[in-house]
């Protein structure tokens, strides 16, 4: 539940703060400050874990991959916007995004746009 | 690869989500139906909802859905809309009256259903309560635990001059709702109380704080400039009688002298954002201050000049294809092209958003209390 934060803190944690924009699969990932030994301190981005895979098959379509596709294509036209891929490469999963278009004829799960990436959401509230 | 038609057909997609108080994705024929939302998001006002869905005769909504009770009031209604793959939670809300418009033209029956966010259940029920001992911050601390099971978060900064409680001296009460008691507590203290839905659907934030002045730009607005604007009109209006400079006197039980109390500083609770301030025309005396304590009347000085500040306003409309991003409410976004007098950052104070299938496109209004932008450059 809430705590009352001191009246700094509204300065501090202002909108737009995180450095990773909204459509970054960064954007939700905590940052981490690392103390150097010198009393440096070093913003990073704290591990990000994949979203639990959803086998429900309503979520995603098929897509076959064909010859010398490329994962930013694959942003451009389901997404409108080809720094979207990784939602692709999320969904599969792979970790490197060349695995998701090397073998031509693949069938792939592409999701659909529109779903929040790592699942969560309210009480009784499902992606879409 | 033209041939074949992509998964959603457009860059912008909707996503609407209705029930009791758990909200699932809608059956197909109510988002085919839905012919416009209308969604209205407001600092330190409650949003509002419009949504419109075509009735046709022997439709799923008309048999089935209306009878059922699945457009009644009460009903929570979520939104959320992806620009180029990115979702964002615009309206966490419930109904509150639906209409409908039964009409000879085929095509023109309709349904309208109006609402408004979810502070709307802290408005349903008058009660009055006593707070001995606990500073406004923590009384809206425990009026907000009491609305965790719709999935709303508190973030409650604590109020800027201290008002320590005395139970001696004063005990405050709240009469009425819930809603008008934390919104005048936030008046007091020159704050604002709204609740911002999200970031995902079926959770909101509810914020009791000042206005968040600080921080990254969004995406600039631009006018007049050709092929990159993409803003279609803005106007800006200068109101000379909007700031006014409070005049606050507090009785000394001792002495029984009522001096006047400095001109508080707003600066640390919205920074300037202009160069050139505007002064106060207006002198007004705030009253009912005189038996307060000393904090309390700094308080509501303070609440009241900052909130009087801002005399420079704009508003304008942008079509969110064009410009790429949706523009968030209660954020600063910059402004360039409007001329050197009115360029520079502003606080976003509301926004319209208004979708219908094949555009969306958001109505604002902006906010400055100074002219002259402070920095030479905006965030493009």
């Amino acid at each position: 539940m809430s705590v009352i934060e001191p009246y700094e803190s509204a300065l501090d944690d202002v909108p737009g703060a995180h450095p990773y924009p909204r459509s970054s699969r960064y954007h939700d990932v905590e940052i981490g400050v690392h103390r150097a030994s010198d009393g440096t301190e070093v913003k990073y981005a704290k591990r990000r874990l994949l979203p639990p895979l959803e086998y429900d098959s309503d979520e995603t379509v098929p897509h076959v991959v064909s010859e010398g596709e490329r994962a930013d294509q694959l942003g451009q036209r389901y997404f409108g916007d080809s720094g979207q891929w990784w939602r692709v490469a999320d969904a599969n999963p792979v970790l490197d995004p060349r695995e998701l278009t090397d073998e031509p004829g693949e069938v792939i799960a592409v999701p659909l746009p529109g779903g929040f990436a790592g699942g969560m959401g309210g009480p009784g509230v499902r992606n879409g | 690869m033209a041939d074949d038609l992509p998964v959603g057909g457009g860059p912008i997609h909707v996503s609407l989500y209705m029930g009791p108080k758990l909200a699932r994705l809608v059956p197909q024929e109510v988002t085919e139906a839905l012919l416009s939302a209308q969604i209205t998001s407001t600092a330190g006002e409650r949003s509002g909802f419009q949504l419109a869905f075509d009735l046709t005769k022997k439709g799923a909504i008309v048999d089935r859905l209306l009878p059922e009770g699945f457009f009644d009031p009460k009903t929570r209604v979520i939104l959320t809309v992806a620009v180029k793959g990115t979702p964002v939670v615009l309206l966490d809300g419930l109904i509150v009256r639906q209409e409908v418009g039964a009409s000879n033209q085929p095509g023109q029956t309709t349904l309208t259903v109006t609402g408004e966010d979810l502070t709307l259940l802290m408005d349903l029920e008058e009660r009055t309560d006593r707070y001995p001992n606990l500073a406004p911050s923590q009384r809206v601390e425990r009026i907000l635990g009491k609305y965790a099971d719709y999935g709303i978060d508190a973030r409650i900064i604590r109020e800027q001059v201290p008002q320590p409680p005395r139970e001696q001296a004063r005990v405050d009460y709240q009469t009425g709702t819930d809603l008008q008691y934390v919104n005048d507590l936030a008046r007091a203290n020159g704050y604002t109380f709204y609740l911002d839905p999200g970031p995902v659907p079926g959770r909101s934030t509810a914020f009791w704080g000042p206005e968040q002045r600080l921080g990254q730009r969004q995406h600039a607005l631009n006018v007049n400039m050709d092929v990159n604007s993409t803003v279609d009109q803005l106007t800006f209006a200068y109101d000379g009688t909007a700031r006014e400079e409070p005049q606050v006197r507090v009785q000394d039980p001792v002495t029984r002298q009522a001096p006047l109390l400095a001109q508080p500083d707003i600066s640390p609770l919205r920074p300037p954002l202009g160069r050139r301030a505007s002064p106060a025309l207006k002198r007004k005396t705030l009253t009912g201050t005189a038996k307060k304590d000393e904090a309390l009347a700094k308080a509501e000085a303070l609440g009241r000049a900052a909130t009087s500040a801002d005399a420079i306003s704009g508003s304008g409309q942008l079509d969110v294809n064009r410009h790429g991003y949706v523009l968030r409410p209660r954020e600063l976004v910059g402004v360039r092209g409007a001329g050197v007098t009115y360029d520079g950052d502003y606080y976003v104070k509301s926004v319209t958003h208004n979708l219908r299938p094949g555009s969306f496109q958001q109505n604002f209004t902006l906010s400055r209390e100074g002219l002259i932008a402070r920095s030479n450059v905006v965030r493009p």
